[in-house]
């Protein structure tokens, strides 16, 4: 064999890829060339610097950035499936969302002559009037809400899941709904929409516990990160035992666990 | 869901559900942050990167063709944002200069390197050209086969032998001239 086959077949021979009888003459070559094997060894030594190099992890807010990007997207992707959804139906399909619609629309026609009506009289009056219309519009929104989380389209639910995401304090009740299609809902992108409605308002207690609650019942993989994400970003300590349990799991999808472990980090 | 293929899960997204695009980036953003590092020696470019590149996965979803493989399709794109960048900086001998030193946690003790001999070896590494670094980057570092390189930069099996045997070649001629 010439030096220059014994070049070409050189990081074969090192990776251990080439059949006994090729080995066996570049070992022969090897025996009486110098040149090559100094270069066999320089080869070995430039791929051993390779082989023991180890990844490097990258900073955390590259997850967080993703995560929040993925929102986004999933938030958008939903808005153009409703309107190319309404498009493509005739106008009285869903009458009873659009009752809801026009009475929003009367409700924030109501609340500019509203304001047009009482400029001039005492401020402290209009302010009244104006809290009046705005807790009007919320307690529609919530009665629209209850409603439409019922209906069958997904994207339906999740709007109505982001009514609530508009309210400045929801009360109990709506709590406790998003509670529920947190846990129970069919569809992963509206239980996604629930936890991000959620920790909106993870700073209550109550919130807080039901996400911790929520996080030992999820079995899918992306709510189980989207949640871990939100109580870790939290350093919600009561977070530690459904996260352990996770670890624990044998069914536990390995990027998962990736996460919890890593989430361990931060809260003990 | 532990061991649903990739191009499973890209075909959901394909379809609309967006959310599964969290196990693809929780299998993936890892090595392909490595690999921009590799390639730029830079953290924050790498990690402006591979956040850029899990972007363009969902808004090119569509480009995804069913049943190829989404490993691939992945690196092209990364290939491709990477070409872009160097345009964009014409920066190949400045990266010579400018590359981070980031900490390498590997001492002496297990390798038998000093951490010297590491530092050379990433200014050797960062000498040679784009083409000889991703190919070192893809097959060695990434730990992809011939066939699945042959798929990303588009050239034949033995064609990147030849590239990967010139490109060592090369290396260990800038690594051990520095001696």
């Amino acid at each position: 064999m010439k030096c220059a086959e014994v070049e070409a077949k050189m990081i074969d021979y090192l990776d251990k890829n080439l059949e006994e009888g090729l080995c066996q003459e570049i070992e022969k070559h090897l025996e009486t060339c110098e040149k090559c094997l100094d270069d066999l060894r320089d080869s070995q030594q430039v791929l051993n610097f390779i082989s023991t190099d180890q990844m490097v992890k990258p900073d955390d807010s590259l997850r967080i950035n993703f995560y929040h990007m993925l929102h986004s997207e999933i938030k958008k992707s939903e808005e153009n499936n409703d309107s190319s959804f309404r498009k493509a139906i005739i106008p009285w399909y869903n009458l009873r969302q659009y009752r809801i619609a026009a009475a929003v629309a009367l409700l924030i026609c109501g609340t500019f002559i509203g304001i047009l009506l009482h400029v001039g009289l005492s401020n402290s009056y209009a302010s009244n009037e104006l809290k009046q219309l705005h807790s009007e519009v919320s307690d529609l929104k919530k009665a629209s809400m209850f409603t439409m989380l019922k209906e069958e389209s997904s994207s339906d639910r999740i709007q109505a899941v982001r009514y609530a995401d508009d309210l400045d304090s929801p009360d109990a009740n709506v709590i406790d709904v998003l509670v529920k299609t947190l846990n129970n809902d069919k569809n992963v992108n509206v239980r996604m929409a629930a936890a991000y409605a959620l920790s909106r308002f993870a700073d209550r207690r109550a919130v807080c516990d039901s996400l911790v609650k929520s996080l030992a019942l999820q079995n899918d993989p992306i709510l189980q990160v989207t949640l871990i994400n939100i109580l870790v970003e939290r350093k919600e300590k009561s977070a530690l035992r459904p996260i352990q349990e996770i670890i624990a799991n044998k069914r536990t999808l390995k990027e998962v666990r990736a996460v919890a472990e890593n989430s361990l980090r931060v809260l003990i | 869901m532990a061991d649903i293929p990739d191009e499973e899960i890209m075909q959901h997204v394909k379809d609309g559900n967006l959310a599964e695009m969290s196990v693809l980036f929780e299998r993936y953003h890892l090595r392909l942050y490595n690999f921009f590092l590799k390639l730029t020696g830079k953290k924050d470019i790498s990690q402006d990167l591979t956040q850029n590149l899990f972007y363009r996965i969902i808004k090119y979803k569509n480009s995804y063709k069913s049943g190829l493989s989404v490993k691939s399709w992945i690196y092209q794109m990364a290939r491709n944002l990477h070409i872009d960048y160097c345009k964009e900086e014409k920066r190949s001998e400045e990266l010579f200069m400018k590359t981070d030193s980031y900490p390498v946690d590997i001492s002496d003790e297990n390798t038998g390197f000093q951490e010297e001999d590491f530092e050379r070896f990433e200014y050797a590494f960062a000498a040679l050209s784009n083409e000889q670094k991703e190919i070192i980057v893809l097959s060695r570092y990434q730990g992809l086969k011939y066939e699945e390189i042959s798929l990303i930069i588009n050239q034949s099996v033995p064609a990147i032998k030849v590239a990967m045997h010139r490109a060592i070649k090369q290396l260990r001629g800038i690594y051990f001239k520095q001696i």
